[in-house]
């Protein structure tokens, strides 16, 4: 039976997920997207592309009784989304329809034949499970921005539009209130963090706005979370949002486990510590000791000038 | 009147865990709590209830749950169901979303279903999900906020820019972050109204499920391997003079900014 993988990004593409489906599969990726992001899904990599012309959508439920319909269709193999907080809640809902199995917010993704090797940490970042499916259809929800976009043209990209009609609204949008702070944890290259270290609200002002400057995003240790000086939103660890960018700089953190299993997976990861033996630098590329405001006040001075 | 059914797991207490030769969570040592956001799901259930709504709480787990399903009635749950059976065990998510719908099918209708955002022992998040689509009503993931406006429910639900407000109607599936809401203390008055309040106890056989659809074999996800990673240490260089760091981290910040 000839493979053929789908990524379904109805509410924006990740790039670097539709890169890495034509890495595995070359020229047998469909992608479901945004009509806005036509163009881009041609640049990295889809063969097919549906573009989805519609409104807000607001029931999850609704679009995934679509995309089932849609799927009989198509007969792809393997379904493969962003682990983003809507498509989390959207292919559990379609796995069940398409009698799937669903491995959520993988780290990598192999071919072992016509098997995918879903890999994904449990328990934090303790354990790496090697996960694989049982059914027909193949499905994982893949971390956000964890793989590289890689452009690989395809001009003669088949074009399908498609339109939803999403009859009776069980669920309907009232307001939406934005954060005021930055980047999404989860879509971050750079993440600048506090601790207890950083000692208080005005504290973190300093580091959001530093974080700001940097185009990055603003994290907190749980116990930093508790003792009030960041909102809940913030935090990262096992009770919080798991990140990996590409630079971590960690401020007043010493690295409890339960901090570390929420962002051992950075690329980089820089620690700022007046205490040489917090356990931190044992987990950072590069340590600073010494005092946190003299570092960040510094680093902000010079991004005014 | 409102009927809500909460859905929780018991997890391990501690952070170091054992896997057993099937690669499936070694629970019989480990002392087990409620999963954080599974309280908040409770609480927010307790306190969204009206005089004459109910709370019925379902899980699914080893016998040893029974007592901290009963202090969950001295808690205000009116009613406690301990799914249990040998046959459950290695269950996916997807074999807990099936024996979640027939114990929701057996409970009776409910106006509401609430579930934690997602465990923190396999974190997924996909059970309220399987859930709402096996018995086909809509799910909203990551509230964090709910309450009544007349006949609808208003949620606040937190997604990664910024908090969107929906107006539903039930039935549905709702999932509630951690910390959301604190889970209450037992008290004086349903202390008294659980006395002589059991918990309830079915099989696989007792919700027509057969061995084929519960626990490892009726997973469509196989763990094939499982190492143990974290956290590697990478122990850098550490450097004591401010200036020297600050130059090393301006470097790191030109090679990651676009």
């Amino acid at each position: 039976m000839s493979q053929e993988i789908l990524v379904l990004c109805p509410f924006g593409l990740d790039a670097g997920l539709l890169s890495k489906a034509a890495e595995l599969l070359p020229g047998r990726v469909r992608a479901f997207v945004p009509a806005r992001e036509q163009a881009e899904a041609a640049l990295y990599g889809a063969n097919i592309i549906h573009t989805l012309n519609c409104g807000e959508i607001v029931d999850e439920a609704a679009l995934a009784d679509l995309l089932a319909e849609k799927l009989k269709l198509w007969g792809s193999s393997i379904v493969l989304a962003p682990a983003t907080i809507r498509m989390r809640n959207l292919m559990p809902m379609l796995a069940w329809k398409l009698d799937a199995g669903l491995t959520a917010d993988c780290t990598a993704l192999e071919m072992a034949g016509s098997d995918l090797v879903q890999t994904r940490p449990a328990f934090g970042n303790s354990l790496m499970a090697s996960i694989r499916s049982l059914s027909r259809i193949q499905m994982a929800t893949v971390r956000p921005g964890l793989f590289r976009p890689a452009a690989r043209p395809n001009p003669k990209a088949e074009i399908i539009p498609e339109s939803c009609h999403i009859r009776e609204q069980r669920l309907r949008h009232v307001a939406f209130q934005p954060f005021s702070q930055g980047k999404p944890l989860s879509q971050a290259g750079i993440i600048v963090a506090g601790g207890m270290g950083v000692g208080s609200k005005e504290g973190f002002r300093k580091l959001s706005v530093l974080a700001e400057k940097l185009g990055a995003g603003l994290a907190a240790s749980r116990s930093a979370v508790d003792a009030g000086f960041a909102p809940y939103r913030c935090q990262v660890g096992m009770t919080g949002v798991t990140v990996c960018p590409r630079l971590y700089i960690a401020v007043g953190i010493s690295g409890a486990v339960q901090h570390l299993a929420g962002m051992s997976g950075s690329e980089k990861i820089v620690a700022i510590n007046s205490d040489p033996k917090a356990p931190i630098f044992g987990y950072a590329d590069y340590g600073i000791v010494g005092d946190w405001e003299t570092v960040i006040d510094q680093l902000l001075k010079e991004e005014l000038s | 009147m409102n009927n809500i059914l909460v859905c929780v797991k018991a997890v391990p207490a501690t952070t170091s865990v054992q896997v057993d030769g099937q690669y499936r969570l070694k629970r019989e040592g480990a002392s087990l709590q409620w999963n954080i956001a599974d309280e908040s799901a409770l609480e927010a259930a307790l306190s969204l209830k009206d005089k004459d709504g109910t709370v019925t709480v379902v899980t699914m787990g080893p016998p040893k749950l029974e007592a901290p399903l009963q202090d969950l009635l001295a808690r205000g749950c009116d009613r406690v169901v301990l799914i249990t059976d040998r046959l459950m065990a290695g269950a996916d998510t997807r074999a807990t979303a099936g024996a979640l719908r027939a114990a929701a099918k057996r409970l009776g209708p409910a106006d509401l279903i609430l579930c934690g955002r997602r465990a923190i022992d396999g974190e997924t998040g996909q059970v309220p999900g399987e859930l709402a689509s096996a018995l086909g009503i809509p799910c909203v993931s990551n509230v964090e906020k709910l309450e009544w406006e007349k006949d609808r429910l208003l949620l606040h639900r937190r997604l990664e820019t910024g908090v969107e407000v929906l107006s539903a109607r039930g039935p549905l599936v709702v999932s509630v972050c951690e910390y959301a809401y604190s889970l209450r203390l037992p008290g004086i008055l349903s202390m008294r109204r659980a006395r002589g309040k059991t918990v309830e106890r079915y099989s696989a056989a007792d919700l027509g499920l057969t061995a084929e659809q519960c626990g490892l074999k009726g997973s469509l996800t196989k763990v094939t391997a499982m190492e143990s990673k974290f956290p590697g240490l990478r122990n850098g260089p550490k450097e004591t003079d401010p200036a020297k760091g600050i130059q090393a981290l301006r470097a790191m910040l030109r090679e990651v900014q676009p």
